[in-house]
């Protein structure tokens, strides 16, 4: 009995750290595939944005962007585009951007004419996916 | 024992939830649920398999220093090479903690140096730089390879400071998917005390008002810079750097910051949105010298002068 219960918790243990560390491949991946989308004329600012998320939870990343710099910043889930919703709101949490009304694109542009401290919010499209990996790529040119 | 100040700093930064973090170390969610409202803070334990800075259900984008450090160079600054952290101090950072906030600092320095197209400086800060995150045990971020991208692209200012930030960027992914967040943020907090001396020792020599703004600015920066190492109060070490910046934070709170919304601007064509929104920074001289003293004295622990 006891020797059933070990090999269960060790087959637990071990699909469990399969889990987590195929969750990081397959973030590792889409990050890849998102950075595709901030081409070569951008700096990356030197950070990675990930979260996993399941149906309607929300990843939300706290950022400034400073005044005379555009940046790109390209939201991915899964290996093709679409599938994650991303919205920008300044500090007083008036609605900046939503990639949903430019049919969930996966990057933008934005010219800030002035520092703004921002608050990026990223969903996945729950119509394409239930659940996975957000990824998000910010760079920038001045 | 957590500082009276410090208390009362996260407190106001966070609320409950800054303060809760505190006395969590571990994983926490980054996400929320659709709909939650206010200012409740929700941290749950993770059963994803997430590893994400994580504060009260948010992660944190600090700035890149190579954006400073471009505004510096715009700015007429001519090059310095005494603001610089000696690359041959890598010797002496014998735990990791030292080891990360210098792989910030250095990170930072090897941007100062490619912007003003010091090829043969940003190599030897390349090469400790390696020596730190391999010191680390951060691998496929900084190695041989990309010092060899780096010297075929002398000369394309632009190609040589993306490398670096790339690399950068790697290893921050790296340090998340090992649960190495403590490391992650403290590299980044480096990074940003060392663009920040630089900027400070820039402002008081030559007055320039865009340097100037960007230091006042700075204040969103700080804020979230400390929520992002308040989880790890309790490790040595911490401690004293959290209540250093805390009290940097007392200094920063006589910035007057006065954010103004403008409706954005849509070229749906070029994919671009003009952000309109204002924000105008009042900094006095004597705070702007309060500050250049705190951020040296803070900046001269890290790097050991």
């Amino acid at each position: 009995m006891r020797t059933k219960t070990l090999k269960i918790f060790v087959a637990s243990l071990i699909l469990g750290l399969a889990y987590v560390g195929s969750a990081s491949a397959q973030c590792d991946s889409i990050a890849k595939i998102c950075s595709e989308n901030v081409t070569a004329d951008y700096i990356s600012d030197g950070q990675s944005y990930r979260a996993l998320l399941n149906g309607d939870q929300v990843a939300e990343f706290k950022a400034t962007f400073y005044g005379g710099s555009t940046y790109r910043i390209a939201g991915c889930s899964g290996f093709t585009d679409g599938n994650l919703i991303f919205e920008i709101y300044d500090e007083d949490h008036n609605q900046l951007f939503a990639s949903s009304d430019y049919k969930n694109t996966a990057y933008w542009d934005f010219d800030f004419g002035s520092t703004v401290d921002c608050t990026i919010e990223a969903k996945l499209n729950t119509v394409n996916v239930k659940s996975g990996c957000a990824t998000m790529v910010i760079g920038f040119k001045q | 024992m957590i500082k009276t100040n410090t208390f009362n700093k996260l407190l106001s930064l966070g609320g409950a939830a800054a303060f809760a973090t505190i006395f969590m170390v571990g994983c926490v969610s980054d996400v929320k649920k659709e709909g939650d409202g206010g200012e409740e803070p929700k941290s749950e334990v993770d059963s994803s398999g997430t590893k994400l800075m994580s504060i009260g259900g948010s992660m944190f984008s600090i700035p890149s220093p190579i954006q400073t450090a471009i505004l510096i160079e715009k700015s007429g600054s001519d090059y310095n090479k005494g603001f610089l952290n000696e690359a041959k101090k890598v010797t002496t950072y014998a735990t990791n903690y030292q080891k990360a906030l210098n792989l910030g600092v250095y990170g930072a320095d090897v941007g100062y140096v490619t912007i003003y197209d010091q090829s043969q400086d940003a190599l030897k800060y390349l090469g400790v730089i390696n020596k730190l995150s391999d010191e680390l045990g951060i691998t496929g971020a900084f190695d041989e390879n990309t010092i060899k991208r780096f010297e075929n692209n002398f000369g394309k200012r632009d190609s040589m400071l993306n490398l670096v930030a790339v690399a950068y960027r790697n290893a921050d992914a790296f340090l998340k998917d090992n649960d190495r967040l403590n490391v992650g943020a403290l590299v980044l907090a480096g990074g940003w005390i060392e663009t920040l001396y630089f900027s400070t020792q820039i402002a008081a020599k030559d007055g320039n008002q865009d340097v100037i703004n960007r230091i006042g600015e700075q204040k969103y920066t700080l804020n979230n810079i400390v929520k992002m190492l308040t989880p790890y109060y309790n490790q040595p070490e911490y401690d004293v750097l959290v209540d250093e910046l805390i009290e940097l934070a007392y200094d920063f709170d006589a910035i007057d910051i006065q954010y103004t919304y403008e409706k954005p601007e849509v070229d749906i064509a070029n994919r671009t949105t003009k952000i309109n929104s204002a924000t105008k920074v009042v900094i006095t001289p004597e705070h702007l010298q309060a500050i250049a003293d705190r951020v040296e004295k803070i900046r001269n622990q890290i790097v050991g002068q």
